[in-house]
């Protein structure tokens, strides 16, 4: 069943891994189809664009802009240790590259979120 | 002293808990006490066991959430007992589950030496290494139990997915130096239902009962995989 992919009582951080990379990436396919959606929004001309731009890029929205900017981070760092996984490579260590995921994706996200959020407020 | 198990019951239409107040001894394993239980408070409990010693693979059952070998587990270390039949199997009555496919699929991916030229007239000592020994024994030591497919998020929304006992399998036979039969194993594990459905959610590894280490096989196993999808588009 599809819940189980979200099962993490009773299971290791590895499963906590998992999880998240499957919610960030349907996170991620939604944001993709609504990203596609603003650009094709350009051939009917600059205002509609701006218009879809103002209702998202505002003070209001900075909670939902972290969030998103955090299943980026989460996503893309933890496939790369997927792949380093996948490939055979250092397998024993896991725990430890585990640990060292989680803690580059908080320090990515805190850095790229203050910048987002210097940007947002001015 | 006395402690209080909950046991997840299924009589085949509902499934429910029902509690249970034991006395327990040092020493006393969780199998132990179902034992008890089955002898003298309810016999119409239900679960699987044979071997009483981790060697078997009958008995895993989910002790507080986690798959564990029922015979395996001190009951005094734990301190609230739930036990549960395990995940991504169907239950069958309380805590026994259906195997059947779990063996069925151990059975596609032919778990036994396959030779080309065997002659049981004349048998030939197949001699090994302790060096080529090594390179399968950790995984020579998977009891079937069945605890890391219960684990393992693509067995649960994929029925045709090999699971990690079963690649650990492969993975054992197609590093035994004496066997013949990779081309036909790998055309198994190199499928839709082989190694490119696991996404390495690596639980397997972390409740197998035997430390055989099945995520390992199984990434191991997709680079062999790799190395034979290469040869066989250049061949
Ligand atoms: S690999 Fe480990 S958990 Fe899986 S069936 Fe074998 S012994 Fe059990
Ligand atoms: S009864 Fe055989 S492994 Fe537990």
């Amino acid at each position: 069943m599809l819940v189980d992919w979200f099962r993490i009582k009773g299971r290791s951080l590895h499963s906590l891994a998992f999880s998240f990379h499957r919610l960030t990436g349907i996170v991620l396919m939604i944001y993709l189809i609504l990203h596609l959606t603003y650009l094709t929004s350009l051939r009917f001309g600059k205002e509609s664009y701006e218009y879809l731009i103002s209702l998202t890029v505002r003070p209001e929205t900075l909670p939902f802009d972290l969030l998103l900017l955090l299943a980026t981070v989460f996503h893309g760092v933890n496939g790369i240790r997927l792949v380093i996984h996948e490939l055979g490579f250092v397998y024993e260590k896991r725990n430890l590259i585990l640990y060292l995921t989680f803690g580059i994706v908080l320090i990515v996200w805190l850095y790229a979120g203050y910048l987002m959020f210097l940007l947002i407020m001015g | 002293m006395e402690v209080e198990i909950k046991v997840r019951r299924f009589n085949g239409e509902k499934s429910y808990w029902q509690k249970y107040r034991v006395p327990v001894l040092s020493g006393m394993t969780v199998l132990d006490a179902l034992l008890y239980i089955k002898e003298n408070i309810d016999a119409t409990l239900s679960f699987r066991y044979s071997c009483r010693m981790g060697v078997c693979g009958s008995c895993a059952v989910k002790i507080n959430n986690k798959p564990r070998l029922a015979c395996e587990t001190q009951i005094l270390q734990l301190k609230d007992v739930q036990i549960e039949p395990i995940n991504n199997f169907r239950v069958i009555k309380d805590l026994i589950t259906d195997f059947d496919d779990f063996f069925a699929k151990h059975r596609i991916v032919k778990p036994y030496l396959i030779r080309k030229n065997d002659s049981y007239e004349k048998p030939v000592e197949m001699i090994q290494t302790p060096k080529q020994l090594k390179k399968y024994y950790r995984y020579s030591l998977c009891i079937k139990c069945g605890a890391c497919n219960s684990v393992c998020p693509v067995s649960s929304t994929r029925d045709d997915y090999l699971g990690p006992a079963i690649m650990t399998t492969v993975y054992r036979f197609m590093t035994d130096n004496r066997d013949e039969g990779k081309d036909e194993r790998f055309k198994i594990v190199s499928s839709e239902r082989g190694v490119w459905r696991c996404h390495f959610a690596s639980e397997c590894s972390e409740v197998c009962p035997k430390n055989v280490e099945p995520a390992k096989a199984v990434q191991k196993l997709r680079i062999k995989s790799i190395i034979y999808e290469i040869k066989k588009f250049f061949k």
